[in-house]
C-alpha cells in the first residue's frame, strides 16, 4: 500500500499547531453521495500506510 | 378549496373570519402544511433538501443508510486501556482527548456552523461506557458499525468496567426484573444510560476556554501550595487530592477541546485552497477557519463566533464527552449581546437580521442532522424525531425586565420559516413579555410546528425560588432542562445529569395491577409490585385508592434508589470534566460536575397519569356511588378485554371523565396528583438533600406503555395508547370546550407539581383567520390568570393527517406535536398517528368567545 505522506490528499500540519508532531499530517478527501458533497479529514502520518478504504476514498 | 369558518354573531356583533393569507384559499386542507415552507435563503433552502435526518420510527431509523460509528468507541477503548492507574477523572479526561485528537472530521458543503460528532455524516457516536446492553443491541442491529468484530471486542471490553454491573449489586433480582419490564417504572439509568446536561454556554462565549484553562492551573496550584505548606494537616488537605485531578482534568479537557476546534479550522482552510472552486465559498471558508482558530478558545466577539463556540460546546457535552439529550439554553439570553455587536453596532461580524435569520436557519438544520447511539427504549418514545431537543425563549431577564428581544423574534422567524421538527422551542410567557414575539410564537403555533410550547414563567419562577432555593435573579434565569422542567442556566449551579431529575413512574400500569393484588396477568406474567390485597374484597373507594396509591409508593422509592445509586458511580466513573470546567462553581471547588449539586432540581416524571385518574373515577362511580357493577364484574370484563360486555363497557366509558370542568372527577384527579403522587415525593430525600417533585408528560412513551398496559376500568382496550401526557384529558374524552379544561387543569395546585402538560388541538380554519391571534391571546390570558402551568398545541385538520396516511411521501412537511416533542407525521407509526388524529379539535364559539373575554380588532 502507498503511504499517505506520498498521497496529494496529506497535507502537513504546521509547526504551531496544537497537535503538531513531526511527520503528522491532515488526510482529507471528498466525498459525494445522494445527500451531496462533504469532506473528510483525518490526522495521519506521512510514513504511515494507507488504509484501503483510504486508498478507496482518495480515488 | 380551503376551509373558511363560518361567520358568528358575537356581542351583536357578526364576526367573519377571513384567512388571514388570502392564497390560502385556494390551498386544499389536505395539503396546507406542505405550502408553509420558506426557507429565508437559498442556502437554507438547499440544507434543508438534503438534511440528513436521524429520525426513528417504532425504535428503528428511519434512513436505512445510518450506522453507529466506531471511532468514539476506539478512541475511549484505546485511551482507557493506556490509562490503568490513573485517577478516574484523568482516566475521563484522557479518554475525550484520545476522541477529539484522533477522530476524523466531517464538513459538510454550504454549511456556515461546522462540526459533527462522528466520522460520517451518516453515522452515530456509540456509548459502551455507559450501556452495554445499549450496544450490543446496535451490534445486532442493521445498524452495526461496519467494523463489527471490533465493535464486539470494545463492547465486551466495557463490559467488565460498566457503572450497570455495580449498580445492580444494591436491588434484589425481583426489584431488576420489575424495574427492566418498563411498563410500571422506567428502567434504572445505570442500565439505559439515558441522560441530559445543562451546558453552561454563558462561561465559554464570555471567557473562551484558554482562560478557563487558567482558572484551572490557579487553582490546581493553590492546591498544590497549600499541600506543600508546613505543619501538615491530613484532614485539610487529603480533600485537596481529588480537587487537583479535577482540574488537571478540566486542563486536559479544555486544551483539547481548543485543538480539536482548530483542526476544523485547518480543514476549511484546506478545502478553501485545494478543493473548493467558488469564490465565494471559498472566502466563507476561510472565515470559518479563522472563527475556528479563535473559539472556543478566546471569548466570542461577534453572533458567528458565538454560534460556533456555541456548536462546538453541545457537541463536546451532549455527545462526545457523554451522551445527553437535549438543547437545554435560554438562547435568546446567550445570543443577545453578540446580536447587539452585529447587528445593532455592527462593530464585529457585521449583518443584518435576516443574515441572523438564516444563521438559525443553519442552526436548525445542524440539530435536525444530529443522533446519538442511544437505547432502543428512547428511539421508541420519540418517534418521528431524533431525540428530545428544546431550546427555551421569552420569560424575564434576571433584572426582571422583558427577555423577549429581536434575537427571540430571529429564533421564531428561522422555525417558522425552515419547517423542521427539531429543536423544539419552549416560549417563557411572561405578562410584560411584548406582543410582537408572542405573535411570532403564534405563528409557529398556527403553522401547526407544535411548539414553541408554552410555560408560565411566573409558577416556574416561583418554583425555583422558594421551593429549591434559588434567588430572584437565578430564579428569573431559567431554561427547559429537557421538554418540561424549568432549571436554572448561567454560568453555574446548572443541571448537569437526568440523575437529579428526569426517569418515569407509569401509573396506568399500576392502577391495572391495583386490581390484580400486584400481578401483571396481561403483559409480563410476573409479581410486578407490592400485594395490595384482593380487590373485590375491597369495602369502600377508598381501600381501592390506598391500595393504588400503596403501588405508586413501592415505585416511587423504588427509582429513587435507583437513580441516586446511579449518581453516586456516575460521580466515580463517568465523570464531566469539560462540562466541570465551565461551571465556575465546579471550577471553584475543583468538584466534578456529576457530584456538584449547588442547586437541586430534582424531579420524577408521571405519565400515564389520566388512565389511572379516569378509572379510579369510573369505578367510585359505577361500583362504589351507583353500584351498578361489582369489582368481580368488572374484573371479568377486563380479563376477558371487554369482549362480550360491550355494554358494560359503554357505560365505563360514560362514567365522568377528568377534563370537563366536572368536580365529581376533577376532585379524583387532583387528590391524586397532590395526595398520591406530590404527597409521597415529599417523604423522599434524594441525592441533593431535598425533596422531589412529580411532573406530568408523556413524550412517546403513552404508545408503547399502552402496549403494555392491559384493559383499564376507563373503557380501555388492553393495548391501546394512554393518555398523551401530564394533565391533557384523554384523547376525545374533553367535549365541554377548551374553558372547561381550562378550567380542570387549575384545580391541581400547580404549586405542588414541578410541571404538568397540557396538549390542546387548535381547529385550522379559526386560528389562520384575521382573527386568529385575538382567539389564541384570549385563551392565552386566561391560561396564564389561571396559574397553570403549561400548554401546547396541534393546529392542524384530520383532512391533512388522513391524506399523509394515505401518500405519505406527499407529506414530508406535515408536523405533529406528539407530547414533549414535535415529530414528523408520516415517521409516526400508524397506531401514534391515529392517537393524534383522536384528540378533540376545540370548538371556540361565542360562548367560549365570552368565558375567555376575547376582543375582536376591528370587529
Amino acid at each position: 500500500m502507498p503511504k499517505y505522506g506520498d498521497h496529494k490528499n496529506f497535507f502537513p500540519i504546521p509547526e504551531d499547531a496544537d497537535d503538531f508532531e513531526p511527520g503528522k499530517g491532515d488526510f482529507v478527501v471528498e466525498q459525494k453521495d445522494e445527500k451531496g458533497k462533504f469532506w473528510l479529514s483525518k490526522p495521519v502520518f506521512a510514513d504511515q500506510e494507507m488504509s484501503a478504504q483510504d486508498v478507496k476514498r482518495a480515488t | 378549496m380551503a376551509r373558511v369558518a363560518e361567520a358568528v354573531k358575537y356581542r351583536d356583533e357578526v364576526i367573519e373570519f377571513p384567512l388571514e393569507y388570502s392564497e390560502e384559499n385556494d390551498i386544499p386542507d389536505e395539503e396546507l402544511h406542505e405550502h408553509l415552507a420558506r426557507p429565508s435563503t437559498e442556502r437554507t433552502k438547499r440544507l434543508k433538501a438534503r438534511c440528513r435526518y436521524k429520525h426513528t420510527a417504532t425504535g428503528e431509523f428511519v434512513d436505512p443508510n445510518l450506522k453507529g460509528g466506531i471511532e468514539r468507541m476506539r478512541f475511549l477503548t484505546e485511551s482507557h486501556k493506556e490509562t490503568v492507574g490513573q485517577p478516574n477523572a484523568i482516566r475521563r479526561a484522557l479518554g475525550l482527548a484520545n476522541i477529539l485528537n484522533k477522530c476524523t472530521l466531517v464538513l459538510q458543503e454550504d454549511e456556515l456552523v461546522v462540526g459533527f460528532n462522528a466520522e460520517h455524516p451518516d453515522k452515530l457516536p456509540l456509548y459502551p461506557e455507559t450501556s452495554y446492553m445499549t450496544v450490543r443491541d446496535y451490534i445486532e442491529s442493521k445498524n452495526c458499525p461496519e467494523e463489527r468484530e471490533e465493535a464486539i471486542e470494545c463492547n465486551e471490553y466495557w463490559k467488565a468496567h460498566s457503572i450497570q454491573a455495580l449498580g445492580e449489586r444494591y436491588f434484589s433480582p425481583e426489584e431488576l426484573l420489575q424495574m427492566y419490564q418498563f411498563t410500571s417504572m422506567e428502567p434504572p439509568a445505570f442500565a439505559n444510560a439515558y441522560n441530559s446536561v445543562c451546558p453552561p454556554y454563558e462561561s465559554v462565549l464570555e471567557d473562551g476556554l484558554l482562560k478557563r484553562i487558567e482558572m484551572a492551573e490557579q487553582n490546581k496550584q493553590n492546591a498544590m501550595d497549600t499541600m506543600r505548606a508546613e505543619n501538615w494537616n491530613a484532614p485539610e488537605r487529603l480533600p485537596l487530592m481529588e480537587k487537583i485531578d479535577n482540574w488537571d482534568a478540566m486542563v486536559i479537557a479544555d486544551k483539547a477541546v481548543i485543538s480539536w476546534a482548530r483542526r476544523h479550522g485547518r480543514l476549511c482552510k484546506i478545502v478553501a485552497e485545494h478543493f473548493e472552486t467558488d469564490p465565494k465559498r471559498q472566502e466563507e471558508l476561510i472565515e470559518i477557519a479563522d472563527i475556528c482558530q479563535r473559539v472556543p478558545a478566546e471569548p466570542a466577539k461577534g453572533l458567528r463566533d458565538a454560534m460556533q463556540a456555541k456548536w462546538f460546546t453541545y457537541l463536546i457535552c451532549h455527545s462526545l464527552e457523554n451522551y445527553a439529550s437535549g438543547y437545554a439554553q435560554k438562547e435568546d439570553k446567550v445570543l443577545w449581546p453578540y446580536y447587539k455587536i452585529s447587528v445593532i453596532d455592527k462593530s464585529f461580524q457585521p449583518m443584518t437580521h435576516q443574515d441572523v435569520v438564516e444563521l438559525v436557519e443553519c442552526e436548525r438544520l445542524k440539530v435536525s442532522e444530529h443522533g446519538c447511539g442511544k437505547n432502543r427504549a428512547y428511539r421508541e418514545a420519540f418517534p418521528g424525531s431524533n431525540d428530545l431537543f428544546i431550546l427555551t425563549i421569552g420569560g424575564v431577564n434576571a433584572d426582571g425586565t422583558d427577555g423577549c428581544n429581536d434575537m427571540s423574534d430571529a429564533i421564531l422567524e428561522a422555525a417558522r420559516n425552515i419547517r423542521t421538527t427539531e429543536p423544539s422551542i419552549g416560549f417563557r410567557w411572561n405578562a410584560i413579555g411584548r406582543e410582537k414575539t408572542k405573535r411570532l410564537v403564534f405563528e409557529c403555533v398556527r403553522s401547526g410546528l407544535g411548539y414553541p410550547s408554552i410555560k408560565n414563567d411566573e409558577v416556574a419562577m416561583r418554583q425555583l425560588h422558594e421551593k429549591w432555593g434559588a434567588t430572584q435573579e437565578e430564579a428569573r434565569d431559567w431554561a427547559l432542562q429537557l421538554c418540561m422542567s424549568p432549571g436554572h442556566v448561567g454560568r453555574r449551579k446548572t443541571q448537569k445529569a437526568r440523575t437529579e431529575g428526569g426517569g418515569s413512574l407509569l401509573p396506568a400500569k399500576m392502577f391495572e395491577i391495583t386490581l390484580s393484588d400486584g400481578y401483571d396477568w396481561s403483559h409480563s406474567d410476573m409479581q410486578l409490585g407490592p400485594k395490595t390485597g384482593d380487590p373485590r374484597d375491597f369495602k369502600n373507594f377508598e381501600e381501592l385508592f390506598q391500595a393504588f396509591s400503596t403501588q405508586f409508593s413501592y415505585c416511587a422509592d423504588l427509582v429513587w434508589r435507583a437513580k441516586d445509586v446511579t449518581r453516586y458511580y456516575q460521580g466515580r466513573y463517568s465523570q464531566l470534566p469539560f462540562v466541570s470546567s465551565l461551571d465556575d462553581g465546579c471550577m471553584e471547588k475543583g468538584v466534578d460536575a456529576m457530584v456538584l449539586s449547588e442547586l437541586p432540581n430534582p424531579w420524577h416524571n408521571c405519565m400515564t397519569n389520566i388512565v389511572a385518574c379516569n378509572s379510579l373515577i369510573a369505578c367510585k362511580k359505577l361500583i362504589y356511588d351507583d353500584k351498578k357493577y361489582t369489582m368481580d364484574q368488572l374484573i371479568a370484563a377486563l380479563h376477558a378485554n371487554w369482549e362480550g360486555y360491550e355494554k358494560m363497557r359503554k357505560d365505563f366509558v360514560n362514567a365522568p371523565k377528568w377534563g370537563n370542568d366536572d368536580d365529581y372527577a376533577d376532585e379524583i384527579v387532583k387528590r391524586v396528583y397532590e395526595d398520591v403522587f406530590a404527597k409521597k415525593f415529599k417523604t423522599i430525600t434524594m441525592y441533593s438533600g431535598v425533596s422531589p417533585m412529580p411532573g406530568g408528560q408523556a413524550v412517546g412513551a403513552y404508545l408503547f406503555i399502552g402496549a403494555r398496559t392491559g384493559p383499564t376500568p376507563d373503557g380501555r382496550y388492553g393495548g391501546e395508547a394512554c393518555d398523551d401526557g401530564g394533565v391533557s384529558p384523554m384523547a376525545g374524552t374533553d367535549k365541554k370546550g377548551p374553558t372547561a379544561v381550562l378550567k380542570s387543569v387549575s384545580k391541581i395546585n400547580s404549586s405542588t407539581q414541578k410541571f404538568n402538560l397540557l396538549n390542546q388541538r387548535l381547529p385550522v380554519p379559526l386560528m389562520r383567520s384575521t382573527h386568529g391571534f385575538d382567539i389564541w391571546h384570549a385563551y392565552m390570558k386566561t391560561w396564564h390568570d389561571l396559574k397553570e402551568d403549561h400548554v401546547q398545541f396541534n393546529c392542524i385538520s384530520t383532512e391533512e393527517m388522513r391524506a399523509a396516511q394515505k401518500e405519505p411521501e406527499k407529506h414530508g412537511d406535515l408536523i405533529v406535536r406528539v407530547a414533549g416533542f414535535s415529530a414528523r407525521f408520516v415517521d409516526v407509526s400508524t397506531y401514534g398517528q391515529n392517537t393524534i388524529i383522536a384528540r378533540h379539535e376545540q370548538d371556540f364559539n361565542p360562548y367560549e368567545f365570552d368565558q375567555l373575554g376575547v376582543e375582536f380588532a376591528n370587529a
